[in-house]
């Protein structure tokens, strides 16, 4: 019943997926010197923030309004998932700003850096509707004053903030899936091109000759600028 | 209850917003305390050295050498 090996659409995929990201570059056992920084620690530390995101939000979703806002335990998760979001913006920003500075979309890293900016415009949103969900005359007030905001610059007909149930879906399924596809994309796009280099060594490699055996090797971990 | 509101009493929230006003610059004062310390961390991360960075370094220097 299977078509002739070439034909099939399934090794067509696996053999683009290996020769895109070969398991050594999927999950490395080592890094370039250059990553020995801690400015290099808050991409990773913007993904942790999001895992303990995404498992106080799926406790949240699981137990509803009346735990979250009359339990002890309730209010504790409640708190984990709001201090979580705070940390993930605060990390994923001073992560913007260190690839930023250093001109992280080098050596064909366009990509890696478009998905890690749109990730960061898609977060936004979703963490905006988590305000409108609480269920409470915080999320009443939230909801009205931005209703006349994203009316007076014309957004307002395409969804509407005080509808409780779809801002709660937009906030636990539609923009979550959206952030953790963008995430995905992001970090399998940085194994592919490896970490961005400094931008000295960067220009150090691209001045080296085709034959030069250490700069090849820098290149091959990833070093390219 | 009481640990709640003893907590509470740490910050008072009774009020409204402190603002930072600043030329066109008009923030509340949590925003900005917030915006500074991501400044901080973001210079503190360049400028503290990680640890091992320097062995790792001068290990590889030597396997270089030899």
């Amino acid at each position: 019943m299977s078509g002739s090996p070439n034909s099939s659409w399934t090794i067509k995929v696996r053999e683009k997926a290996v020769e895109a990201l070969p398991p050594e570059k999927l999950l490395p056992d080592g890094q370039p010197t250059y990553v020995a920084s801690w400015i290099y620690m808050f991409g990773v530390a913007s993904i942790a923030a999001l895992v303990v995101i995404i498992g106080s939000g799926s406790i949240l979703a699981l137990k509803g309004p009346a735990w979250w806002h009359y339990t002890g335990v309730g209010h504790f998760f409640n708190s984990i998932h709001l201090w979580a979001v705070e940390l993930f913006f605060f990390v994923m920003v001073v992560h913007l700003w260190g690839k930023y500075w250093m001109s992280a979309w080098r050596g064909g890293r366009a990509r890696v850096w478009m998905t890690g900016a749109v990730t960061f415009l898609v977060a936004v949103p979703t963490a905006l509707t988590g305000y409108v969900s609480q269920q409470n005359f915080d999320a009443q007030w939230i909801s009205t004053q931005a209703k006349d905001g994203l009316n007076s610059v014309g957004v307002g007909a395409f969804f509407n903030v005080t509808n409780f149930g779809q801002m709660y879906s937009y906030h636990v399924l539609l923009l979550p899936i959206a952030v953790v596809v963008l995430v995905s994309a992001h970090v399998l796009l940085v194994r592919r091109h490896g970490v961005v280099p400094p931008i000295e060594l960067g220009a150090r490699l691209d001045a080296a000759p085709a034959g030069d055996a250490p700069a090849a090797t820098a290149r091959a971990a990833g070093a390219s600028s | 209850m009481v640990k709640s509101a003893v907590i509470g009493a740490v910050f008072n929230l009774s009020h409204p917003a402190h603002i930072v006003h600043w030329h066109f610059v008009k923030l509340p004062l949590a925003n900005a305390i917030v915006i500074a310390l991501m400044l901080v961390a973001f210079a503190v991360a360049i400028a503290l050295p990680f640890p091992g960075a320097a062995r790792r370094a001068r290990a590889r220097r030597q396997a270089g050498e030899s």
